[in-house]
């Protein structure tokens, strides 16, 4: 879990596996876990990411969720979207089966 | 083929179980996920991008029908379905759930096969020749010790824990298909002057961050030694194996830092003490009761020739262009191997849709006296087809798009799962292999180029073999970008070399074209009869660098 | 008063050992490091008694070259006579190499005396310690003795030989 640390990235967003399935979900800020990216709670500065990701890991985050972790989000227009090409692939599904994964049901 | 006991039987249901009772604890919190982590990865359990991953043994890459027929189930019943044929003669698949895994587990048990020791800091699934007993000049079916080994290896109280993963990989014929020097160990079957049958032991090949091949520690093991040999090895290795970083924890880190001298006089050592307790000395009756399964099976007595196979030939020019590149000479006259290329023009390499699975498993059954067999190339094989029997079976696996005639050629990719599925990768290596698949399409012009193995990882763990590629491709990020570095020279045989890089590494946009770039100047240079390989090995890096760079 | 849950071949036990600190004064039945009892071999030998050692996986002075490689198992050769128990520390259930330093132990130089696990000993481990031939585990206070029976069942027999009574169904089938 090495490249995505996002230093000096301004927006942030909290994503983990979930533990049951493996499906990728994101902290949201009604304080659960969603599957969509675009429910995903947005995190504007380094302050508020490490708040936000505190508050996705309470004592027992671990039923109901692998590692999770921050990732750089990019502001494009009116929406966001993920920086990496990884956090892409997560939040759509692989890029060579576009039948499967989020992207499948879009 | 080898058929479990009551034994085995049982030992892989009290494995389920246990399975079973760690995900429940897992599940209700009793375990952590950091104590958790390495029991599901000793059952094969890892998580990728989008979702858990299940990779299930194939020992030795030999399967029956039936167990064909079980990874089809399971690609429909648990995944989306297909399944991922890996470079260590696995099947993965990629979306199973945690809590189905045991259900899972329990209908693969059903046909005697597991996920036990396929991932973690154990020994791995023993991997071997896909043609073993059915190729000419076999000195000794490799299945027979590699069957040995994996009941040794498996559930063995001292090496669960060991520094990090450990791999072996056995090959019974002069031609390695099997890579053993690229193996944590490598075992090659030899016979001494006297006609008796042992093993030559090559230790600390790999890949990964820093690729070795393997050196040989011994050129004759007997045969009912093996395993105290083996033993000593591995004691050797959880003793002094590095544990403090796991980028040097590999065996070929211990042997490169210890010394290949010092290594063997240690491994000897050892050898001396484990062997003149006797106790790892296999008996001779169960090295004959496993070799009973490995017996030759009911071959027919057939003519060399089939005169329905000559005119199918020259009836269908691309059933001829199927044989010549995907059908090898059998030991048994009027039998071939088939090579099955799970390579179609454009399609993602080594994924099987669970009806293709169902299509080979009955083809196998009809034709190939039950048996499948999986490649490390990342590609099937019927073993022991009728020459009489070709063109039906060219016909089905035509009719399911299994008939590419590419094997060996420049569209006969190895490409790990890459950034589309894995939790490791830097880059995807799915659609390079797709792009490089589509540019090379015609046939005629990959017949031209000859043998010319490509190969692709996402990272530099290497699960794609790029560094013994004839042409290797590692997929590297810069800053969130995929970029690409190429490496030129590198085999995975019996001339097992680790490839050079050529140099800075080239965007997403501009990687198919260097590709095409270093075959063009192969095909320049080349004089008659070499193939890629010979033409890097006369000429040097130097006119592919300067083509490329210039 | 110890924090573990001490089992010796198989039944609870009170414990009547204890760890030394190599400044610390020796009791009646001390676990002392490796090093105090290289240093100290003559007087210990001289001081008769029961004597333990605890052999760390772990070597934070790298005495071994460059790397961490752990004490070796080897080194108490020469003090077995005087050793009734030797503790098998696994610093993190990771590292195996315990495992190996037990077969060594029991197997090559046939010691007989008290073999424990101590440090990081979890339920999936413990049957494999066991096989390797330590007797002895220091589970965490709130594992029950019924817990770790079932643990050493789990699976219902051995393909391989150990350091156990089994022989490995590669040399037991047929017989
Ligand atoms: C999500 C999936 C996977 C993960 C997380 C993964 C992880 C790794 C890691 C960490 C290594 C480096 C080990 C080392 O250098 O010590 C490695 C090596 C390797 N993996 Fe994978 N792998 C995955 C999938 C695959 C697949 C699909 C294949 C087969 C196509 C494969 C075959 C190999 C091979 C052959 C090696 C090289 C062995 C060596 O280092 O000697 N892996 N893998
Ligand atoms: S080489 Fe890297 S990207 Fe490819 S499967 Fe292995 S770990 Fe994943």
């Amino acid at each position: 879990m090495a490249q995505h640390a996002a230093k000096g990235a301004r927006f942030q967003a909290v994503t983990a596996n979930r533990l049951s399935d493996g499906e990728v979900v994101y902290w949201a800020a009604d304080n659960r876990w969603v599957e969509g990216f675009s429910e995903a709670e947005i995190a504007d500065g380094a302050d508020a990411a490490e708040a936000l990701l505190a508050r996705a890991m309470p004592a027992d985050f671990e039923a109901y969720v692998l590692e999770p972790y921050l990732f750089e989000v990019l502001e494009d227009a009116s929406f966001y979207k993920p920086a990496s090409v990884r956090e892409t692939i997560r939040a759509a599904g692989p890029t060579v089966r576009l039948d499967l994964g989020k992207q499948a049901g879009a | 083929m080898y058929r479990y006991d009551e034994f085995d039987h049982k030992l892989v249901a009290d494995r389920v179980d246990q399975f079973r009772g760690q995900v429940e604890r897992r599940v209700s919190g009793a375990l952590t996920e950091d104590q958790f982590k390495p029991l599901r990865l000793m059952n094969g359990v890892y998580l990728q991008l989008h979702a858990y991953m299940l990779r299930v043994a194939i020992p030795y890459g030999t399967l029956r029908s039936e167990q064909m027929r079980m990874l089809a189930h399971i690609a429909r019943k648990y995944d989306r379905g297909y399944g991922h044929f890996t470079t260590r003669q696995n099947i993965q698949y990629n979306w199973p759930a945690l809590d189905q895994i045991p259900d899972l587990l329990d209908e693969l048990a059903s046909v005697e096969m597991h996920a036990i020791q396929t991932s973690g800091n154990c020994i791995r699934n023993v991997t071997s020749d896909q043609y073993a007993g059915a190729i000419n000049d076999e000195i000794e079916d490799p299945r027979i010790i590699s069957e040995i080994i994996r009941q040794w290896s498996t559930f063995h109280p001292e090496f669960t824990y060991l520094p990090r993963k450990f791999k072996i990989a056995v090959t019974g014929h002069v031609n390695d298909r099997a890579a053993i020097k690229l193996h944590d160990i490598g075992i090659v079957v030899k016979q001494n002057d006297a006609g008796e049958v042992g093993y030559e032991v090559h230790v600390g090949g790999g890949q990964g961050r820093t690729p070795f091949v393997a050196k040989k520690m011994n050129a004759f093991v007997p045969k009912a030694k093996l395993l105290a040999y083996l033993e000593a090895v591995m004691r050797v290795y959880n003793m002094l194996g590095r544990r403090d970083n796991s980028y040097k924890a590999r065996i070929k880190i211990l042997v490169h830092e210890t010394g290949e001298d010092e290594m063997r006089r240690l491994v000897e050592a050892e050898f001396a003490k484990i062997d003149a307790s006797q106790m790892l000395t296999v008996p001779q009756e169960e090295i004959d009761r496993i070799s009973a399964y490995f017996a030759p099976p009911a071959f027919e007595t057939l003519p060399a020739d089939s005169d329905g196979f000559t005119k199918a030939q020259t009836a269908d020019a691309d059933f001829a262009r199927f044989v010549r590149a995907n059908v090898v000479a059998h030991k048994q006259a009027g039998y071939a191997i088939v090579n099955i290329s799970l390579k179609p023009i454009g399609g993602v390499p080594g994924d099987a849709t669970d009806a293709q699975m169902d299509v080979i498993a009955d083809l196998a059954e009809h034709y190939s006296l039950d048996e499948v067999r999986v490649t490390h190339e990342q590609n099937l094989v019927l073993p022991h087809v009728q020459l009489d029997d070709l063109k039906t079976v060219y016909d089905v696996l035509a009719a399911n798009q299994l008939a590419t005639a590419n094997l060996g050629l420049i569209s006969d990719q190895i490409a790990c799962p890459g950034l589309d599925y894995c939790n490791l990768a830097n880059a995807r290596s799915i659609p390079l292999a797709q792009e490089i698949s589509e540019r090379f399409a015609d046939l005629d012009r990959q017949y031209d180029i000859g043998e010319l193995k490509i190969k692709i990882s996402g990272c530099i763990n290497a699960c794609g073999h790029h560094h013994v590629g004839h042409i290797g491709i590692l997929g590297v990020d810069k800053k969130g970008t995929e970029f690409y570095q190429i490496s030129l020279g590198g085999a995975a045989d019996e001339n097992a070399a680790i490839g050079q890089i050529t140099g800075r590494a080239f965007t997403e946009e501009d990687i198919v074209d260097a590709i095409e770039t270093v075959v063009t100047t192969y095909t320049d240079l080349r004089t008659d009869g070499e193939r890629f390989i010979d033409t890097y090995n006369r000429v040097g890096m130097e006119p592919f660098k300067e083509r490329l760079y210039d | 008063m110890t924090d573990y849950h001490l089992v010796i071949d198989g039944a609870t036990t009170p414990e009547t050992w204890s760890y030394i600190d190599d400044d610390a004064p020796l009791n009646d039945a001390p676990i002392i490091s490796l090093g105090r009892l290289k240093d100290q071999a003559d007087a210990l030998r001289a001081r008769g008694g029961k004597l333990g050692v605890v052999l760390q996986a772990d070597d934070p002075d790298k005495t071994r070259g460059k790397t961490s490689m752990g004490e070796d198992v080897h080194e108490l050769a020469p003090y077995l006579d005087m050793l009734s128990l030797v503790s098998i520390a696994f610093p993190i259930y990771r590292n195996g190499r315990g495992y190996s330093a037990a077969r060594v132990l029991r197997q090559e130089l046939n010691f007989t005396g008290e073999l424990r696990a101590s440090g990081d000993v979890l339920y999936d481990q413990w049957a494999m310690m066991n096989r390797c031939g330590i007797n002895a585990f220091e589970l965490a206070g709130d594992v029950s003795l019924e817990t770790f029976k079932t643990a050493l069942g789990e699976l219902s027999g051995a393909y391989q030989p150990a350091a156990d009574q089994q022989r490995g169904a590669l040399w037991a089938r047929g017989k």
